[in-house]
């Protein structure tokens, strides 16, 4: 699915520069349900956003699909984050104003795909998540479990090769938290879905097929 | 479609901060109806003031006539007939209006008043258009004779004297007395038409000329074949009255007055335009603050956008949506006030009301223009925020 060597990653405060990233390497195989462990401020969130191509890498290589992904133009991004990723986030980051059913084909909408095709596409990924009844409330309406159900919806709606989960429990209690990892691991059996789930819970990354631990920066064991 | 989509969501979020939008829009609304009631005030005055010169028709002109040059005796001085026999002469001219005033003092039952006076032919009627109140207007047959008509003023006198239906009473104007055989109504003043038709009375020419003033004849209104002939007349006026009289003429076409105002107006509404244009760039900022807060305070919405897959263009197409909808909004609301202040300026004024067709489209136009130029910073700086750091703030 995606290779990732020696990546780097630095950000500069001030006058400082802080290194996050010290040389990741990586390879997920598709059809992989992985779990990238480690605590706050090991670099793992932003490991997440150079896989999913919302942040580029300071040095190193990183090959998605075959294709190294490297000096892409912003649109070239966009359009991979579209097609190819699916974001599952800690605090679900649904759109307020809109409708569940809205927020699921949001991705479709930047496809292009016409009105009546997007909401077919939406309900089919809400029922899969249990939410079909719930298609016309806003995210406010709903509790945490609920939202991040259509959270998940949201990143299956377009059909990615891959499904990149932040905490995605982080902010849910334990029997919700394990429901939604039920419905990851049954998307990764039933469907075939690669993904990568980010935690600091090893309780949760016990769950997946394989994890991965960060420490500081670093890939610490497979 | 994804338009479609950004239309609707922008009538959402802009519902959702509807005291914000509301400032934004008014700031609009006062912009463009500013800009509506300038434009349409000036229209309406330029219309005004050539109003006049319409109804009498654009084909008459004014001629004056002045002794040659110093040094050389005026032999022969004008007389009524020279003038007569314009049309006669001189092919671009159809008919004429001599007329020449005098000044006295009006006397009636006892009470005296100033008065100016104009003496005419029957011709004079029709060229400076002067509709009559009762009774009828001096004719060419009334030679000699002590008729009079009344105009606007002289009439509102004599009613304060008792009178109310003058036609018939006997009036003494200098030393000799008159009767009322008609009243004039009010017309437009203006460059054009004597004052003395609504300041003062209105004789036969030829009696104002046996009149002991004796007043010179220097002046006529002539109407000519058609427009675009006034430099053509004006050869031929100036080579007749050569020729008769040694008189230099000076000759003024309705045309020419008409085409002057009508640049003159251009830059008064264009002023009054650029006038209201600053209060429509007030306005336009008031649009880009709201826009640039509605941007700082959506960055989630942006960032988590961005993370589905949207483009810059697609981020920058919704905020700019969004600034449009706001200033059309205002700009339809803003014509409708502006209009509306046309209106009562109209009423307060006496002048007559129209809704300038160009003004509208403009308005609505500029509106628009407004929302896309105002917009496009903070869309741009929508677009172009990177999708990291707003997500991170979502």
């Amino acid at each position: 699915m995606f290779k990732l060597k020696d990546i780097h990653k630095a950000y500069t405060l001030g006058p400082m520069e802080v290194e996050i990233l010290k040389g990741v390497d990586m390879d997920v195989k598709k059809g992989e349900l992985l779990a990238i462990l480690g605590s706050s401020g090991c670099g793992k969130s932003t490991l997440m956003n150079i896989i999913g191509f919302l942040d580029q890498p300071t040095s190193g290589r990183y090959v998605f699909d075959g294709k190294p992904a490297e000096g892409l133009t912003d649109n070239e991004l966009s359009g991979i984050r579209n097609r190819k990723i699916g974001f599952v986030f800690q605090q679900f980051h649904l759109l307020p104003k809109l409708t569940a059913l809205e927020n699921v084909c949001l991705p479709l909408l930047y496809r292009g795909v016409p009105a009546g095709e997007r909401a077919e596409r939406g309900r089919e990924v809400l029922s899969k998540v249990d939410m079909i009844d719930r298609e016309h409330h806003r995210p406010g309406e709903l509790s945490g479990g609920q939202q991040q159900r259509v959270a998940i919806a949201r990143a299956l709606c377009g059909s990615p090769s891959l499904i990149l989960a932040d905490e995605p429990t982080g902010a849910l209690d334990t029997a919700t938290g394990n429901e939604i990892m039920d419905i990851f691991l049954s998307l990764n059996d039933n469907e075939g879905v690669t993904i990568v789930v980010i935690t600091h819970d090893p309780g949760l990354a016990i769950r997946c097929k394989r994890s991965v631990r960060m420490q500081d920066g670093k890939v610490v064991g497979q | 479609m994804i338009l479609g989509e950004n239309v609707r969501e922008s009538i959402r979020s802009l519902w959702g901060a509807k005291q914000r939008s509301l400032l934004a829009l008014i700031g609009i609304v006062i912009g463009i109806g500013s800009v509506i009631a300038m434009v349409t005030v000036g229209q309406i005055v330029e219309n005004e003031a050539i109003r006049q010169f319409k109804e009498m028709g654009t084909d008459i002109c004014i001629v004056r006539l002045s002794g040659i040059t110093s040094g050389q005796k005026q032999n022969k001085s004008l007389n009524l007939d020279d003038i007569m026999a314009v049309p006669e002469h001189c092919s671009t001219i159809r008919v004429v209006a001599p007329y020449v005033s005098t000044y006295s003092t009006l006397t009636f039952a006892g009470v005296r008043k100033s008065c100016p006076a104009l003496g005419v032919t029957e011709e004079f009627r029709n060229m400076f258009k002067v509709p009559l109140v009762a009774g009828r207007f001096i004719s060419d047959l009334d030679r000699h004779a002590n008729f009079c008509v009344l105009g606007s003023s002289k009439a509102e006198w004599l009613a304060e004297q008792g009178v109310n239906e003058p036609v018939g009473e006997k009036i003494v104007f200098g030393e000799r007395m008159y009767t009322v055989i008609g009243v004039a109504r009010a017309v437009p003043s203006g460059t054009f038409s004597p004052y003395e038709i609504n300041e003062g009375i209105m004789l036969p020419i030829s009696t104002v000329l046996r009149s002991p003033e004796r007043p010179a004849l220097s002046v006529f209104g002539a109407r000519m074949i058609g427009h675009g002939v006034s430099v053509h007349a004006s050869e031929q006026l100036q080579n007749y009255f050569n020729y008769t009289s040694k008189q230099k003429t000076r000759i003024t076409s309705a045309e020419e007055l008409v085409a002057q105002m009508d640049r003159q107006m251009r830059m008064f509404t264009l002023l009054l335009g650029a006038i209201g244009s600053i209060s429509l760039i007030v306005g336009g900022v008031g649009v880009m603050n709201v826009m640039l807060v509605s941007v700082s305070e959506r960055r989630g919405e942006i960032g988590i956008r961005r993370a589905v897959g949207a483009e810059q263009n697609d981020i920058q197409l919704q905020f700019l949506v969004e600034s449009v909808i706001l200033s059309f909004v205002g700009g339809i609301i803003g014509l409708g006030v502006g209009i509306g202040a046309t209106a009562i300026i109209c009423h307060f004024s006496g002048w007559e009301f129209f809704v300038s067709k160009i003004a509208a489209i403009l308005g609505v136009g500029v509106s628009a223009a407004v929302g896309v130029f105002f917009g496009y910073y903070p869309a741009r700086q929508a677009a172009r925020m990177s999708p990291i750091d707003a997500l991170r703030s979502a």
